[in-house]
Order: C-alpha cells, then structure tokens, then sequence
C-alpha cells in the first residue's frame, strides 16, 4: 500500500510543540504565564503534591538519546499534572533491534497514550514522529535543530531577572549567545524564542561554530566577545542583558571544525570562555545563563557558573528551577489544549 | 515481428538533423522509412501521432535498478517499467549494487538477467575500483570485453589521485567513458543537505559546494596528459560551469549531465511546504542547490557545456526515506517525471527549443557510451527502431498510483506536469502507449 507522502503544516499546530522557529508570540507568552502559575502554586495539587490537571491521561517518554536532567524533569511534570508515565528504555528496545522511530512511536501510541515527549539524536526525529501520529508530541530536543522547552525555560529565567514575568514582553534588552551555535539546539530554539518576543539577539563566536548563515534566524553575528562586552552601548558591560554560555560540542564539529585537542580548547578558551575575569566585566544587571551540561573550565569557569564570582548575575540554578513548571505548562497545553 | 507504421508527427531526429512532418515506417524491428504520406496499406499497427513529437527513444545513461542485492528498492523488471513509461529506450545502470559491478561475471550476470526481465534496454556501467572502495582499480580492460559501456564508482568519487589516474587511463585504453561522482568526502562528512541558511536552520550539516568543484578541478588536472573521455554526473553547483567551460574551450574531453530535479528545485525543498520540515524525498546527493546555481545549469544547456540530461534515477523504500533526515538515504526517482520537468526547466524558459532537447536525450548520450556504435539515438535508416512518441502539450498530474517502479520516493508526487511520452516502442515493439493503435488485421510482410 503506497502512503501519502504530502506533509502537513503541524509545527504551529495545537497539539505538538516542535520548535520555537515559527511559532507566534501569543502562544510562547500563554505557556511562560502558565509556567508562572505552576511555579507559584505548584499547579492545582498545590506546592510538591499532585495535581489533576492531566489526572486519568498517559505520557510516553521516547528518549532515543541518553538524557538525565530533560528526563527527570519531564517525568516530574507528568506526574505533578496528575498523569501517568510511560518510559521506554533506549537501551534494548525494539529501536534497538532495528525498528524504526516511526514504528516505535506508533506501538507506544497504540497502547493509548495522550502525549509522547520525544529526545532524538537526530534533527528532525520529533517532526517525524508528529508526522504519523494523533497524540501530542513535544520535542525534547532533536539533534543539532531545536530544545523548545528549553528554549522556554531560557525565556522565563531571563524575563524574571529582567522583571519582564508580566508583560513577558523583552523589547529593549540584548541576550549574547556565545560559542557553539551552529551545534546547539537549544540556541536555535533561544533565537527563535527571544526574537520573538522582542530581543536583540547577537550570536558570538568563531565562524566554525557561529556561520554567517546563522542571521537567517533573526540574529546578529558577532566574532569578537570583549568588544561586544566592552564596547556595545559603550561603559561597563556593553549592551548586553544576558549572555547564554554554550556547551563546545567537539564531537559534533567535522573536519574543518574546531579540534578537540589542545590548540583547539586554548583558542576557544583565550576567546570565547566566560572566565571570571571576564564576567567582571559584564554589566551589574547582566545575567549569565548556560543550559548545561557544562563543560567547567572550557566555556564557563565554575566559580561564575556557581554565582561566586564575577559580575553577571548566574541564572544557572534558576534555570533548572524553572524546568519542571515549564514543562507541566507545555505538557497541559499540547495535552488537554489549555494555553492561558 | 509486425510492422508499425506512425502518421503525422512531427519527426525530430538530432543525429541526423531531422524535423520534419512526416511518416515513420517500423518493420523487422528496424525503421525502414521516413517519408510524408506512406501508404498506410499492410501494416500491422497503426499509430497516428497528430500533435505529438517523434523522436529516437530516449536514453538515460545514469540509472540506479538496484540489482543485485537491493531488490526490496527497484528490480531491473520494475525499473525498466518505470523507464518506457517515461519515453526510454535505453537506460545505463549504476554498478553500486550490493555486490558491485566490479567484475567481468557480474556484468555478464546484469546482462543476462537484463536479457530475461527488462522492458527496455539495459547496458552496465561497471565500477572503476574494486568494490568502490577507491583502493584498487578494477579490472577495466575485462570489465569492457564483458560489456560495460562506462566506468563509475558512483555514489563516490575515486579520491584517490594516483588511483583516479591509472583507472583513467586503462578508460582511455579502451575508450570507455570514465563518470565521475564529484564528491570529496573529507568535506560532506555527516552531511545531509546544501550548506546554506535552510540546513542552518533545521540544524543539518551543510554539504559545499566545494566537494564538488574540488574533484572536478584535480580530475581535469590529471586527465590533461590522459585524455581519457571523462564525464562529470549529476553537476550541481554553478562554480562547476566555470570549470567545465574553460575545460570544454581548451579542447579537453569533458562532458556533463544534470538531472531534472536540479535543474528544478532548490533545497528549500528540504523544508518544504512551511519552511521547517524535513522532507527526506529532496535528500539526494549532491544535494539541491540554490537559485542561482539552477540559473547556470539551465544556461550551461543552452550554452553547449552541459550535453547529456540524466535522471539519476535512485530508488528507496517506504521505511528507508520514513527517518529522520541525516539518516534517510539519498536518492530519488525520476524515470516518468524527467521528460516534462527537463521540458519546464529548459523549454518553458525559453533557452532552448525541443530538437536541442531530443539531442541531450538521445544522440548525445549514445556517443557517451558507444550506443550510437549500434545505431541508438538515431532514427537512420537500417537502425534499431527504438522511438518515442512525446505529447508535448498533455498536461497530467503526477500520482502514485501511476509510478511503475517500486519506490515512490520523490517529491513530484502532486505536481501538475506538461508533455508526456505517450507511446514507447523498443526494437519495433510498442512496449508503453497511451495512443490508441489500429491494427490492420493484415498480415505483414
Ligand atoms: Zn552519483
């Protein structure tokens, strides 16, 4: 039997969270306000119990690529909406054994879930499985291409600091991504969201890991960071609000990237690492963010991820705080359809 | 073996610098003759071809049929179907089946099994080093005897230039054809798509432009001393023109093809429909390009650079195309859509008109590998009676359903297409039509 191989519009659509790329300002706001909520009652259970916001609905966790923080806070969200979780595990699983994604994803389906979380090496592999299935399906990132829901909770990390929780609106403030951007998922998704919402966004790094096709996203190109601190806006910390620290992905660079060896990591280290020196000069009200894990003493020296030393403010461990709220936001949205 | 006789079309024979009215009078499996008005009188089978185009069956010297080893993707019974439905006599086949065609015995196995199931022509264009590994030439003088009509490694390019030298030279020894996939692997690692602002933004890694011009600048490099007729498939970057140009006006012996698709499409067909998808029926290798690189292909075929059109023709299954983008394979179909997209890309546009087209369809590809030494490509006299009948004008919408071959994997599916090969005659058998045919009901001659 031959298929329709015509592809649908879905990344927008209710029911699936894909991407931030494309998605419309109004949604994004509606899901960091329902993040709020979450995380200032804990959701209808109240503070640490259970609610029932998805009470009687199941998830399924396809994490084709190991992950423990995006796992972890995934299942918690699903159990503090009330829901069950379904897991499967990568290792051993009829994946393994050379079924496909899409074959994969439709067994787990058929057993009655309402929603599937989806972690794929492969850009694409959510889109996929959204392609050929009814349930919801949210991206937990996929390859090199998109980390929606971390891209969210970037979003709602930087406005509070910002005081921008109500309006949700950031005209006016610069967000700095610095490093590995044509690697990172989570950046795509960073870009999209914070342009989106009314950001400047300049991506800072060597050409290897920041390309000039890299604006076609809706950001800045930059290769010089101590000019972009020292110099934009000019005095103490430039114009930038915030500066998103990126895991250096060696493994993911081909030949004629950057090397991970020891010319390699002093290049990247003299120009690009976030020391504590170089935090010192970021401007008081600047943030520094980084989505982990980190790579400590390469892109971010420990003492300035940990808030101990330099003059950006570390958002790390709000970052991680903020996890669980925005995932029960994203879930009860694409599950049950409710976007505030 | 009946006789056929086709009324009122008009003929366009390249090779022979024919376009004409005319009638064409088939018997014996070979065209006995072209003249107006033949009486129609003791033939077997009677086509009136009013409207349409009559011209030497098409060729396509850049095909992928899969056998042996990859049966479950396209057959040489099913690939063939695929090809006469779309106006070719003739098709080349690409040797990186599974084993490759890298010996005597196996070409002489392609061909026998050829001899039993295809619906058309099938000549082996066998592998330049032994099984394509780039390592070992293969044994090329052999491999001609048996019957190859090129050499290949296709799907890679021989990379290394002390080898690419001795198979280009054995080539020259027995004027085969060298085709050469340009492709440098140190550049397309992981490499799934055009490097540009779409594998940017779905996060794949970007294939240059410069993997292909690289290969073509050292391979006209070492054919200078061998003079080896050497032959750049599926060209796809604009920069590659340059290089075949200046190649061509020095005198060196080099030829080129461009398939339908990227002659048509960008890699914003990657994305396509909204600009975020992953639609793995415009993966192929070399991947689509940009606007401007389609510009020069088209205006390298008016020009004279470009000779030979190809479909590449690269079968896959359902369950192969349905992963996520880098790891669904490259390739797509193209046998029954190539006549109208080549027609839209190039006659539509104006650049050229439907004899120059015929001639890249036929004689041209013939003389890349030593057909027309047995009469195919042209419609002289005497020769094999392969023809095609074109409606230039039928417009039809490409479905599913009407894809003879075992794939469906291409992303035409839905388009509405114009020109159409209406009948397809091998050896002065009517093996496809669309035509109604009167048969005489007298015995012929
Ligand atoms: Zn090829």
């Amino acid at each position: 039997m031959k298929k329709n191989t015509s592809h649908d519009t879905i990344q927008d659509a209710g029911g699936r969270l894909l991407g931030l790329d494309g998605v419309d300002g109004g949604r994004i706001r509606g899901l960091l306000e329902s993040a709020k909520v979450m995380a200032e009652t804990g959701g209808m259970g109240g503070a640490g119990e259970a609610g029932e916001e998805l009470a009687g609905k199941t998830v399924g966790m396809l994490f084709f690529e190991n992950s423990t923080r995006t796992r972890m806070s995934f299942g918690l969200a699903v159990q503090m909406l009330g829901a069950r979780v379904l897991e499967m595990e990568a290792q051993g699983s009829s994946l393994a054994k050379g079924e496909s994604l899409v074959d994969t994803a439709l067994t787990i389906e058929s057993m009655g879930v309402d929603g599937l979380v989806v972690r794929c090496a492969e850009a694409g592999g959510a889109w996929m499985i959204a392609q050929h299935t009814k349930c919801a399906v949210v991206n937990a990132g996929d390859g090199r291409h998109e980390h929606p829901t971390q891209g969210l909770i970037d979003l709602y990390a930087f406005a509070h600091a910002h005081g921008r929780a109500d309006s949700w609106d950031l005209s006016g403030l610069t967000l700095g991504i610095v490093g590995d951007v044509v690697n990172s998922r989570v950046a795509r998704s960073a870009i999209a969201g914070f342009t989106t919402l009314g950001a400047r966004v300049v991506c800072i790094g060597p050409v290897a890991m920041v390309p000039e096709a890299i604006r076609c996203l809706g950001c800045e190109v930059e290769r010089d960071l101590d000019g972009v601190i020292g110099g934009m806006g000019g005095g103490m910390g430039g114009g930038l609000d915030g500066v998103m620290m990126l895991r250096v992905q060696f493994e993911r660079h081909g030949g004629d990237g950057l090397r991970n060896d020891g010319a390699g990591r002093l290049d990247y280290r003299t120009r690009y690492a976030m020391t504590v020196e170089r935090a010192a000069r970021l401007g008081d009200g600047a943030v520094v963010m980084h989505p982990g894990p980190m790579n400590a003493g390469l892109e971010i020296d420990l003492e300035v991820a940990r808030g101990e030393a330099g003059g950006g403010r570390s958002l790390i461990r709000e970052q991680v705080a903020a996890g669980v709220a925005v995932r029960m936001a994203v879930l009860e949205e694409v599950i049950s359809g409710k976007n505030v | 073996m009946s006789s056929i006789l086709i009324t009122k079309s008009r003929v366009l024979d390249p090779s022979q610098q024919l376009d004409l009215q005319a009638d064409v009078a088939v018997s014996q499996g070979l065209i006995q003759q072209i003249a107006p008005d033949i009486n129609p009188h003791g033939f077997d089978q009677i086509i009136d071809a009013s409207g349409c185009l009559l011209t030497p069956g098409l060729i396509d010297p850049h095909v992928h049929l899969r056998e042996p080893g990859q049966e479950h993707k396209e057959t040489i019974e099913t690939g063939t179907h695929a090809a006469i439905q779309g106006g070719f006599t003739t098709v080349c086949c690409m040797p990186n089946t599974a084993p490759a065609l890298d010996s005597p015995l196996l070409i002489q196995g392609l061909i026998a099994r050829a001899n039993q199931t295809a619906h058309c022509r099938v000549f082996p264009v066998a592998a330049g080093t032994i099984n394509r590994q780039g390592s070992h030439p293969a044994p090329i003088h052999a491999l001609a005897d048996a019957g190859a009509v090129g050499i290949s490694d296709d799907g890679d390019a021989i990379f290394d230039s002390s080898v690419m030298a001795s198979v280009l030279k054995a080539c020259a020894d027995v004027d085969l054809c060298f085709m050469q996939h340009c492709q440098d692997p140190t550049l397309t690692r992981n490499a799934s798509m055009h490097a540009g602002e779409i594998a940017t933004r779905l996060g794949l890694i970007g294939w240059p432009r410069e993997a292909e011009e690289i290969i073509i600048q050292r391979d006209l490099t070492l054919n200078r001393s061998v003079g080896c007729r050497y032959h750049i498939q599926h060209v796809s970057s604009a920069g590659s023109i340059d290089l075949i140009g200046t190649a061509r006006e020095q005198g060196q012996p080099v030829t080129a093809e461009v398939s339908p698709h990227h002659l048509n499409l960008t890699h914003e067909a990657c994305a396509a429909p909204d600009g975020r998808s992953f639609n793995t029926n415009a993966k192929m290798n070399p991947p689509l390009r940009q606007q401007a690189d389609i510009d020069a292909l088209r205006h390298a075929v008016a020009d004279g650079i470009i000779t030979v059109l190809a479909t590449d023709h690269a079968p896959h299954a359902l369950h192969e195309k349905q992963q996520p983008f880098a790891s669904a394979p490259f390739g797509i179909i193209g046998l029954e859509t190539a006549l109208p997209l080549y027609a839209q890309a190039l006659i539509a546009t104006g650049l050229i008109d439907w004899p120059k087209l015929i001639e890249l369809l036929t004689i041209n590809p013939a003389r890349l590998c030593n057909l027309d030494r047995l009469g195919l490509g042209s419609m002289a006299l005497n020769s094999p009676a392969d023809l095609t009948i074109i409606d230039p004008n039928l417009t039809w919408t490409c479905t599913e359903d009407q894809l003879a071959g075992k794939s469906t994997n291409t992303p035409f599916i839905g388009e509405t297409l114009t020109g159409r090969a209406v009948t397809t005659i091998v050896q002065g058998q009517i093996v496809h039509t669309m035509l109604p045919i009167h048969q005489s009901g007298q015995p012929s001659l």
